[in-house]
C-alpha cells in the first residue's frame, strides 16, 4: 500500500462510544484520531488535519456547532454529527453551521459505515468530478445541456424544478436543511415558505421517481431537509 | 385667619351669640363719649365696623345678631331721644334700614367669604390626603397592605370604619356590613347609601377591566349623612383602591405566569438530560453489540446470533425509551408543534423508509387521491404516528399480510387510515386503548407496552385533529385519524 490512510478526528467525550466507532471507522480502512473535547478537538484538527471529522454535538466544554463553525474558518473537510438530542433544530444548526451529514443516537454500525464511504468519497471526486453527465436509476441528466432523460425519453421540467433537481444531484448523499434550499433556490424571503419546496420535490418525484409515494432518490429528512441519493 | 378659626371652634353656638352681643354692648360704651362731638352718620361706623369683625369671626348667626343689635343700640344710645327706643324724627327710621342692610350684607359676605376659604381649605387638606394615600396604595404589595392603608385612611379623614372586600379572598366582615347591599352595589356599579340618614355605604370598586370588590364605609356615633364633598371623597376613596385591587391583581398574574414559565423550562431541561442520559448507554450498547461483527478472526456462529440478538433487544429498548420520553414530554406539554404545509404523502413515503427492515415481509399498499390538498401539520411528529400505526399492523399481521395505507378527505379533514390484516380490536368501539398502558388485544402473546395508540392519540389531539378505531369486515383492524383541512397557502405559479 502506498497511499496514505484517510484520517479520520473523532471528538466524543464518551469512551464507551469512542470505543465502537473507532472499531468502525479502522474496519473502514481508516487512521483514528481521539479527542474528549472542543478544545483538544481543535488542537488535533490542526495537528492532525484529519480527512473527516466525527463529532458528538453535545461536549463537556460547549455545543459542538461552536467547534463547527471555528473549523469551517480553515477547512471545508466533511463533518459527520453523531446527535443524542430528539430535537431537530439542533441538527439543523449544525448542518447550516456546516456539517455535512449526521446520525441520531443510537445508530448501527452498518449506517455509520455507510455514512463514512459516502463523505470519504465525497472529499476525494472534486478532482475527477468534470463530467456533466449524472445517472441514477434510470434517469440522466446533462449538466451542461439542461437536459434530462427517464428510460430515454426527454423529461420537461420548469426552470424552478431544474434548479433544484441540479442543487440536489450536485451534493449526493449529503443532507440540505430546507432553509438552504429555499434560500438558494427561492431567494431569502421565502426562507419560511417551506411549502414551496415541499410542492416543488413532490414534482421532481412525480417526474422521476417509480413510485413517488416511496421515493429511493429524492429523500426526506423529516423536520430538517432533503437528500439525494444516487 | 388662623386665630379667628380657633376662636371659632372653641366656642359653641351660644358662646358665640353672648360673644357678640358684648361686642356691641362694648362698641356702645366706647362711641357714647363721642356722642356730641361726631356727626350721627359717622357714629354709624363703628358698629358696621362691629358687625363685619363678628361675622368674620364668629359666622353668620352671631353677625346676623350683631347687626339688630347695632341698630337697636344705636338707637338707644345715640339717636334723639337718647335711652328711649323713640325716634324724634322719622327720617332716622331710613337711617336704621339702611343701617340694618348694609349689616346683614356685610355680615353675610364676610361670613360666607370665610366659608369659603375654609372649605377650600378643607378641600386641600383631603386632595393631600388622597394623594398620599395614592402614594400608599401604589406601593401596596398585597391585599392585606391595601385593606390597612385604607382603613387608615376612613379613620384619618372621615373618622369612619371601612371593610374591603375583594372578590378573589374572603375575610371575616364585621357586624354592621349587610352583605344584600353590597351585592347590589357590585351588580349595579354605583354607591349603595342614604347620603342624607344611612350611617353605612357601599361603594363598588371598579377598576378599568370589572369590578374587584366592594368597599364599605361604616360612620358609627351621632355622625349621620354626608354632605356631597364627603360623597366625591368616598368615591375618589374608592377608585383608587380600586385601581390598587386591579394592579394587585396583574402582578400576581405576571408572576404566576413566570412561574410556569420556569417550571416548563425546568421540565424540559429534565427530559433532554434525561433523554441524553438514557441514549447514551443504549447507543453503546447497540454500537457494541454491533461492532462484535467487525473483529478479526470472525468470533463463531453461535457467538455472532447472541450478539445480533443483543443489537436487536438494545435496538428494541431504544424505540421504547423514545416513546416514553415522547410521552413525557407530549404530558409535560413542553412540546411546541412545529406546524408547516406539506403532501400527506410525503410523511407517509418517510415513515414507510424509517421503519425499512422493521416492515419485514409485509407488503404496504397506500392509496392516495391524486388532488389531496396540502395539510398543515408536525412533520416529526406525525411521522411518529404512522411509525407507531405501521410498527402495530406488522405486528399484529400474519406473515406476508397486506399493510394498507388509505387517505381520504372527509368533510373539513382528511382522514389516514392504517389497516392491517391481524386480529382486529376485541372492543374497537371503546377508547381505552388510548389511555397510557391499555393495549387492544390484553391477552396478546405479542410484545408491547400500550404506549404506542397513547402518543399518536395524544399527537393527533394536538393538531387539533381525532383518532378512532375500526375492524374490517373481512378481518383486520383499522386505525383511522383525521387531519383538519384549513386553507392552504397559495402557490405562486411559476412563470414558464
Amino acid at each position: 500500500m502506498t497511499t496514505v490512510l484517510p484520517n479520520v478526528l473523532l471528538i466524543e467525550d464518551e469512551p464507551q462510544i469512542r470505543r465502537f466507532v473507532r472499531l468502525a471507522v479502522e474496519a473502514e480502512g481508516c487512521a483514528v484520531v481521539e479527542a474528549g473535547s472542543i478544545a483538544e478537538g481543535l488542537s488535533a484538527a490542526g495537528r492532525a488535519e484529519p480527512d473527516l471529522v466525527i463529532l458528538d454535538l453535545g461536549l463537556p466544554d460547549g455545543n459542538g456547532i461552536d467547534f463547527i463553525r471555528a473549523l469551517r474558518a480553515w477547512s471545508g473537510r466533511p463533518i459527520l454529527i453523531l446527535s443524542a438530542r430528539a430535537a431537530e433544530h439542533d441538527k439543523i444548526d449544525a448542518l447550516d453551521a456546516g456539517a455535512d451529514d449526521y446520525l441520531t443516537k443510537p445508530f448501527g454500525v452498518g449506517e455509520l459505515r455507510a455514512r463514512l464511504r459516502a463523505l470519504l468519497r465525497r472529499s476525494e471526486r472534486p478532482a475527477a468530478a468534470a463530467s456533466p453527465l449524472l445517472a441514477f436509476g434510470n434517469v440522466l441528466i446533462d449538466l451542461a445541456q439542461r437536459q434530462v432523460t427517464r428510460a430515454g425519453a426527454a423529461v420537461h421540467l420548469t426552470p424552478i424544478e431544474y434548479r433544484l433537481l441540479a442543487m440536489l444531484v450536485s451534493h449526493p448523499g449529503q443532507v440540505l436543511t430546507q432553509r438552504k434550499l429555499l434560500r438558494d433556490i427561492w431567494g431569502p424571503t421565502y426562507v419560511e415558505s417551506s411549502h414551496y419546496l415541499r410542492v416543488y420535490v413532490g414534482h421532481l418525484r412525480q417526474k422521476l421517481e417509480d413510485d413517488p409515494t416511496q421515493p429511493r432518490h429524492f429523500l426526506t429528512e423529516t423536520g430538517v431537509g432533503y437528500r439525494f441519493q444516487p | 385667619m388662623t386665630t379667628s378659626e380657633t376662636v371659632a371652634e372653641r366656642f359653641t353656638e351660644r358662646q358665640k351669640m353672648a360673644l357678640s352681643a358684648l361686642a356691641c354692648l362694648l362698641t356702645a360704651l366706647v362711641a357714647a363719649p363721642l356722642s356730641g362731638l361726631l356727626d350721627l352718620a359717622n357714629m354709624v361706623m363703628p358698629f358696621l365696623l362691629t358687625v363685619l369683625l363678628v361675622a368674620v369671626s364668629l359666622g353668620r348667626n352671631p353677625a346676623v345678631l350683631a347687626a339688630v343689635l347695632s341698630v337697636l343700640l344705636f338707637d338707644i344710645f345715640f339717636v334723639p331721644p337718647r335711652f328711649s327706643l323713640a325716634v324724634s324724627n322719622l327720617q332716622y327710621l331710613i337711617t336704621f334700614a339702611v343701617m340694618l342692610a348694609t349689616a346683614l350684607i356685610t355680615g353675610h359676605l364676610a361670613a360666607s367669604l370665610k366659608e369659603q376659604v375654609r372649605a377650600a381649605e378643607r378641600r386641600e387638606q383631603r386632595t393631600r390626603a388622597l394623594y398620599q394615600i395614592a402614594g400608599k396604595l401604589a406601593g401596596a404589595l398585597n391585599g392585606e397592605q391595601v385593606s390597612e392603608i385604607v382603613q387608615q385612611f376612613a379613620g384619618d379623614e372621615l373618622a369612619a370604619t371601612c371593610h374591603l372586600q375583594l372578590d378573589e379572598t374572603s375575610r371575616p366582615s364585621p357586624p354592621w356590613f349587610d352583605a344584600l347591599p353590597a351585592q347590589r352595589a357590585h351588580d349595579s356599579r354605583q354607591r349603595v347609601g342614604d347620603a342624607a340618614a344611612g350611617d353605612t355605604f357601599y361603594l363598588p370598586l371598579v377598576a378599568p377591566m370589572r369590578v374587584r370588590g366592594i368597599l364599605a364605609m361604616h360612620f358609627p356615633g351621632e355622625r349621620r349623612g354626608l354632605v356631597a364633598e364627603d360623597l366625591s371623597l368616598l368615591d375618589a376613596l374608592a377608585s383608587l383602591t380600586a385601581i390598587a385591587v386591579e394592579r394587585l391583581h396583574y402582578v400576581e398574574v405576571a408572576q404566576s405566569s413566570e412561574l410556569q414559565m420556569a417550571t416548563e423550562r425546568l421540565r424540559s431541561s429534565i427530559l433532554s438530560a434525561l433523554s441524553h442520559d438514557l441514549r447514551t448507554p443504549l447507543t453503546v450498547l447497540v454500537g457494541l453489540a454491533d461492532s462484535l461483527f467487525l473483529i478479526k478472526p470472525a468470533l463463531p456462529g453461535a457467538a455472532l446470533d447472541t450478539a445480533g440478538a443483543l443489537r436487536d433487544q438494545a435496538a428494541r429498548l431504544a424505540g421504547l425509551v423514545t416513546n416514553l420520553l415522547e410521552m413525557a414530554r407530549l404530558n409535560a406539554g413542553s412540546v411546541r408543534l412545529r406546524q408547516e404545509w406539506q403532501p400527506v404523502e410525503e410523511v407517509i413515503g418517510s415513515s414507510l423508509k424509517l421503519l425499512g427492515a422493521a416492515l419485514g415481509q409485509h407488503r404496504v399498499k397506500v392509496d392516495l387521491p391524486a388532488d389531496l390538498p396540502l395539510l398543515r401539520f408536525d412533520a416529526v411528529l406525525i411521522e411518529r404516528v404512522l411509525c407507531n400505526l405501521l410498527e402495530n399492523a406488522a405486528k399484529y399481521s400474519p406473515e406476508h399480510g397486506e399493510i394498507g395505507i388509505v387517505v381520504r378527505p372527509v368533510g373539513s379533514m382528511v382522514e389516514i387510515a392504517v389497516c392491517d390484516r391481524g386480529p382486529g380490536f376485541a372492543d374497537a368501539a371503546g377508547r381505552q386503548v388510548f389511555e397510557m398502558f391499555v393495549r387492544g388485544q390484553p391477552e396478546s402473546d405479542k410484545p408491547g407496552t400500550g404506549l404506542g395508540l397513547a402518543i399518536c392519540h395524544a399527537i393527533v389531539e394536538a393538531h387539533g385533529g381525532s383518532m378512532r378505531l375500526d375492524n374490517r369486515p373481512d378481518g383486520g383492524a383499522c386505525v383511522i385519524f383525521a387531519l383538519p383541512q384549513g386553507v392552504p397557502p397559495v402557490l405562486e405559479a411559476e412563470l414558464p
